[in-house]
C-alpha cells in the first residue's frame, strides 16, 4: 500500500488510472489514486474534465423512430405458432367461461370417457379376434413391402439384379433395399444440413 | 389466457417464451421495449434517420424471425445490439465516404494513409442536409460522437447511453475485454479533445 501510494505521489495519473476513477471502481487500488487527485491540481482538473464528459454522455437522450415503426416491423415478422401451442389454445377455447356450463361440459366429457372405456373393455374381451386380425394385416403389409422392394430393385438394377436375387435369395434383396434406403436418407440429410447452415448464416 | 397477461411487467425472458409460442402481442412488446435503444444506437452510428429506420427494422426482423433460436443464457438486449451494430457497420462500409472518421481509417498505419482516408469535416458541415441533421440531433456532443471511428462509437454508446458493463460490451461486439477498455478510453480522450473548445468557453 505504502509503495503504491508513493509511486503515484511522484508522477501524474496514467490514462487507465483515470478510467478506474471514472468507472467508479472501489477497493484498495483506487485509494492512493484518490489521495493523489486531492493533492495534484493538474490531475484533479483532468479528472473533472473527464467527469463532465461522462456526465454529458450518460445524459444523452434516446431517439424515437417514426410512430409507424412497430407496425412496419410486425408486417414483416412471421409469427409462427407451434402445433402443441395451437392444440392447447384450441382445447382451452373449448372450455366454457361460466361455471354451470363448465360443469355441464365436464359431465359430457365424463360420459364420453365412460362410453369409450366400455368400448375398450369390450374389445379387450375379444382379444383372440384382435390377434387374428393383426396377424392378417401384418402378413399383407409384409407381402406388399416385399413386392415393392422387388419392383424397386428391378427398376434400379434391371435384369442382372433380378437374376442375382433369384440365385442368392431374399437376403440379397434385403441388402440392396437397405443400401438404396440408406443412400436416399443420406442425400436427404445432407440437403437438410445445407438448409440449416444457410439459415444460420442468415441469422448472423 | 395470454391476452390477460400484463406483458409490460414481464421480464424479457418470459416475453421471449411467449413470442416463441407464437403470441403476436409478445413480438410487439419486444419491439416496444427496444425500438428506441436500437434505433438510437443505429442512428448515432449512421447519422441518417431514414437509413437508421430501415436498419432498425432489419434488426428486429432478423431477431424476431429467429426468436426460436434465442438462447436464454445470452441477454436479449445484447443479441439485439449485436445485430444492430452489425447492420450499422455493414451500412457504413457500403457508404464509407459519408461516415469515415475525421482521423482516418482505423486500419491506416502511416500518416499518409491516415491523411488519405480522412475527410474534411468542416466542408461537409456546410452541406444543408448535414445542417438539418445537426439541428435535429442538436448538440456538439452528437457531432463529436459522429466523428469517432465506428468501433469507438459503438463502445462509447453502449457504455454511456445504454449503461452496459465492459463485459457485456465485449460479449455484444465480439471483442476482447481489453480491446473494449482501450476503445472506450480512446473514445473519451478523442471526445475530450473535440469538445475542449466548449470547456474553454
Amino acid at each position: 500500500m505504502a509503495s503504491e501510494a508513493s509511486s503515484v505521489d511522484h508522477r501524474h495519473l496514467l490514462p487507465n488510472e483515470f478510467d478506474l476513477l471514472l468507472d467508479g471502481d472501489v477497493g484498495f487500488g483506487v485509494v492512493p489514486l484518490k489521495a493523489h487527485v486531492r493533492k495534484c491540481a493538474r490531475c484533479r482538473s483532468e479528472l473533472e474534465a473527464l467527469q463532465e464528459l461522462t456526465t454529458v454522455l450518460d445524459e444523452l437522450p434516446r431517439f424515437a423512430p417514426s410512430p409507424e415503426f412497430a407496425n412496419a416491423v410486425m408486417q414483416q415478422v412471421h409469427v409462427f405458432r407451434p402445433w402443441h401451442v395451437a392444440l392447447r389454445d384450441f382445447l382451452t377455447g373449448l372450455v366454457p367461461r361460466s361455471a354451470p356450463a363448465r360443469v355441464l361440459a365436464g359431465a359430457g366429457a365424463g360420459g364420453i370417457l365412460v362410453f369409450f372405456g366400455l368400448v375398450t373393455a369390450a374389445v379387450v374381451l375379444r382379444l383372440d379376434l384382435i390377434i387374428f386380425s393383426s396377424s392378417l394385416l401384418a402378413d399383407r403389409v409384409r407381402t406388399g413391402a416385399l413386392q415393392m422392394g422387388t419392383d424397386l430393385v428391378a427398376t434400379i438394377g434391371g435384369q442382372p439384379a433380378m437374376e442375382a436375387i433369384t440365385v442368392t435369395g431374399g437376403p440379397t434383396a434385403a441388402i440392396v433395399v437397405t443400401v438404396v434406403a440408406l443412400g436416399s436418407a443420406a442425400v436427404l440429410a445432407l440437403g437438410l444440413m445445407a438448409v440449416a447452415a444457410r439459415r444460420q448464416r442468415a441469422v448472423r | 389466457m395470454a391476452p390477460l397477461l400484463d406483458l409490460a411487467n414481464l421480464p424479457d425472458a418470459d416475453v421471449v417464451v411467449l413470442a416463441q409460442q407464437g403470441r403476436g402481442e409478445a413480438f410487439r412488446e419486444l419491439v416496444r421495449r427496444y425500438e428506441r435503444p436500437v434505433f438510437s444506437l443505429i442512428y448515432r452510428m449512421v447519422r441518417d434517420r431514414e437509413a437508421a429506420e430501415d436498419l432498425a427494422q432489419d434488426t428486429f426482423i432478423k431477431v424476431l424471425n429467429h426468436i426460436d433460436r434465442y438462447r436464454p443464457e445470452f441477454k436479449l438486449s445484447s443479441w439485439l445490439f449485436k445485430i444492430a451494430n452489425n447492420v450499422a457497420i455493414d451500412a457504413l462500409r457500403k457508404r464509407q465516404l459519408d461516415t469515415i472518421s475525421m482521423d482516418g481509417s482505423p486500419h491506416a498505419a502511416t500518416s499518409s494513409e491516415i491523411e488519405a482516408s480522412s475527410f474534411d469535416v468542416e466542408a461537409r458541415q456546410e452541406n444543408a442536409l448535414d445542417e438539418l441533421e445537426a439541428r435535429e440531433i442538436g448538440s456538439a456532443i452528437e457531432d463529436a460522437i459522429a466523428q469517432l471511428r465506428p468501433e469507438y462509437r459503438a463502445c462509447i454508446l453502449l457504455r454511456h447511453v445504454e449503461g452496459r458493463s465492459y463485459e457485456e460490451i465485449a460479449t455484444t461486439l465480439d471483442l476482447p475485454l481489453g480491446t473494449v477498455k482501450t476503445y472506450i478510453h480512446r473514445a473519451r480522450h478523442e471526445l475530450r479533445e473535440l469538445l475542449s473548445h466548449l470547456r474553454e468557453e
